[in-house]
């Protein structure tokens, strides 16, 4: 886990100090709303549907016991005892009170966390792979190398005021958990023929109401140079990015219309006249900052020692949650445990102030004290010894965080919707759970296998619903909701947005679409597929024949 | 503040978000603000209409309150006429905080 050295916790400790003093002129009235909002915005606070909003940062979305403890002191001293995670791995509070919220950020810095650049026009949080150091598909942690753009990214005095927001995704493996590919920049490290490791650039993704697949901008960049290489895109960014309409300003439409040949060269050409050596990182830094990365001191374990299959043999519950939530981890006789936050009664990614103490607590039983939120939102208990995986079952399911369906059709991506956003025009948590409760059938939602649903409530996307293999569109037209349904995208390595089947549906014929494509799916599947495989096989026109059925 | 603009014809009610709570209110017939909006007053009187007008500005100088904006009501439900404004007096559909006060 990264520590803060004295100038991030200088940093940290003065700009809450200065927010403080924003909000008491605030509310004293010398500061105007107008004056105020952009600075309420830089720390993360919003004015939502209801009420405000704050948005704290989990950057890469690691976490420690001692961090998540904080989160739920928040939830239940600040809130409404709970809290929301969201797809950029981040924590949202629906209810703060402006007063309050001074001294939640100063809460947040005693454990080394805030709530800076989680809004406006910068560089955002930079989001990773959920199993970064703990998976043995990647060639490294890609972490120290997200700490070290945080720390660069960090008020950086030239991107501080971009024509958009920015987002940036890192991975280190092949198999892509951080949607890189709809990100303004994805970071992969990958290892080029000569074996040396460095950075795929992938530029221009996103989401939101222009979808685009990002491209690849430079296929391997030397590690020592990721920073000026970055330096260098942003610039070109900032430059020509359009300022005049907020819906044409993100990167992605500047190399669209551009052109990636172009844009590649306007980039390389910036970054000819880059001296890396003003920017690069000494090694001994970069060897400081990864060092707190290392991993944790493993045990010499066998893998699937007999206590652990014994238990999968004699115990169903246990065996099927183990199938779906854990994953293989590079130490042997260790796992990677995905927490569910989708229980068929709560929102997706919803979390209350205990459920967030008890799973701190199972973090420093189980796993060296540490956590991840994923976009998917989810969390992930990352080093779990195999040995302990019935015990940490066991105590998952009086916590009610126990739900068995990680990549099944119930593990739904969906934003606040239209219950609390501002900018929605539907809401996105009644469909979620009306779909949750016609698929609630555990076994079903086996034999259906791997299937991600992803909801938005308005064409903003943060519900990722145009990489979703279902992806579901929540809009409104003279008071009533309608919701229009997309097939065919994928949110992982082979990124692809999906294709809108034609027009929407009440909620209630949507279920029901869903369902009948389902079972379509059951009974045209071969060997193996997913559900996105036979669409992709057979195409949309037999979907779209029993969804419009 | 909304996104969306009212056509500003028939009924009116004036809305805003308490400054310091951030709670969604309305102005009442006594030109004061409600949280509850059936208290609200929905007038098509232009002489009301100004004075709530003048109400909101004095209040959010004041910094009672933030994002005044008049809304749209149906003549017949009293409600809200935008679908999003009813969201606003009906608060969330779902909200897991319910559940917890339920437990």
């Amino acid at each position: 886990m990264y520590r803060y050295d004295e100038f991030d916790a200088q940093f940290v400790a003065e700009r809450t100090k200065q927010f403080r003093g924003q909000v008491e002129r605030r509310l004293a009235g010398r500061l105007s709303e107008n004056e105020f909002r952009p600075l309420r915005l830089m720390n993360g606070l919003y004015l939502q549907l209801h009420a405000y909003m704050l948005r704290v940062a989990i950057p890469y979305g690691t976490l420690s016991s001692e961090q998540f403890r904080m989160l739920a002191h928040l939830a239940e001293k600040y809130d409404r005892g709970y809290g929301h995670v969201t797809t950029r791995q981040n924590m949202q509070y629906n209810w703060p009170k402006l007063p309050d919220v001074p001294d939640m950020l100063d809460d947040l810095a005693s454990v080394q966390m805030h709530a800076i650049q989680t809004s406006g026009n910068c560089i955002r949080n930079v989001t990773c792979d959920p199993y970064a150091g703990a998976t043995a598909e990647e060639i490294e942690d890609p972490r120290p190398m997200a700490e070290l753009i945080r720390q660069w990214s960090t008020l950086h005095p030239e991107f501080t005021f971009l024509p958009r927001k920015f987002k940036i995704a890192v991975t280190a493996a092949k198999k892509d958990r951080a949607l890189i590919k709809a990100h303004d920049i994805g970071i992969q490290i990958v290892k080029n023929k000569a074996g040396e490791v460095g950075y795929k650039i992938i530029v221009g993704g996103g989401l939101g109401r222009t979808p685009i697949i990002g491209q690849t901008l430079r296929e391997f960049l030397p590690k020592s140079e990721l920073l000026a290489y970055l330096t260098a895109t942003l610039r070109i960014y900032n430059r020509y990015g359009r300022r005049d309409n907020k819906y044409k300003a993100r990167i992605k439409i500047l190399v669209q219309e551009t052109g990636i040949k172009e844009f590649t060269e306007q980039v390389e050409a910036e970054y000819a006249t880059i001296d890396i050596s003003d920017i690069a990182v000494s090694q001994a830094e970069k060897d400081r900052i990864t060092a707190y990365f290392a991993s944790p001191d493993f045990e010499s374990l066998e893998n699937e020692p007999a206590g652990y299959t014994a238990e999968l043999g004699s115990n169903k519950a246990f065996a099927l949650w183990a199938k779906n939530n854990v994953a293989a981890h590079k130490a042997s006789g260790y796992a990677i445990v995905n927490i569910s936050l989708k229980p068929k009664e709560l929102a997706p990614g919803d979390i209350t102030a205990e459920q967030m103490r008890i799973t701190a607590d199972l973090s420093d039983k189980y796993s060296f004290g540490e956590l991840r939120t994923t976009h998917q939102q989810n969390l992930v208990l990352p080093h779990v010894k195999q040995s302990d995986l019935p015990a940490l079952f066991t105590e998952l399911q009086k916590a009610g965080l126990a739900s068995d369906n990680i990549n099944l059709i119930t593990d739904i991506i969906c934003c606040p919707g239209m219950d609390f956003c501002a900018l929605a025009t539907a809401r996105s948590i009644p469909i979620s759970q009306a779909i949750a409760e016609r698929f609630a059938d555990p076994e079903r939602q086996r034999t259906i296998g791997e299937m991600q649903i992803k909801i938005s409530g308005c064409i903003n996307a943060c519900g990722h619903h145009h990489v979703g293999h279902i992806g579901i569109l929540g809009l409104e037209k003279a008071g009533v909701e309608f919701y229009q349904v997309k097939l065919g995208g994928d949110a992982s390595e082979d990124a692809a947005i999906g294709k809108v089947t034609g027009p929407g549906f009440s909620q209630e014929e949507l279920i029901d679409g869903i369902e009948n494509m389902v079972e379509l799916y059951l009974a045209k599947r071969e060997e193996g597929e997913r559900f996105l495989d036979t669409y992709n096989r057979i195409g949309m026109a037999p979907f779209k024949e029993v969804l419009y059925a | 503040m909304s996104t969306l603009k009212h056509k500003g014809k028939g009924p009116q009610a004036m809305t805003a978000n308490e400054l310091r709570d951030g709670f969604n209110v309305w102005l009442d017939k006594n030109l004061d603000w409600t949280r509850d909006y059936e208290n609200s007053l929905r007038t098509e009187d232009q002489d009301l209409i100004d004075r709530m007008q003048l109400k909101a500005e004095t209040d959010e100088a004041k910094n009672i309150v933030v994002g005044t904006y008049f809304i749209d009501v149906e003549p017949d439900t009293g409600l809200p006429a935008r679908y999003r404004e009813k969201f606003r007096v009906n608060g969330p559909s779902y909200d897991t905080a319910d559940l917890l006060e339920a437990k």
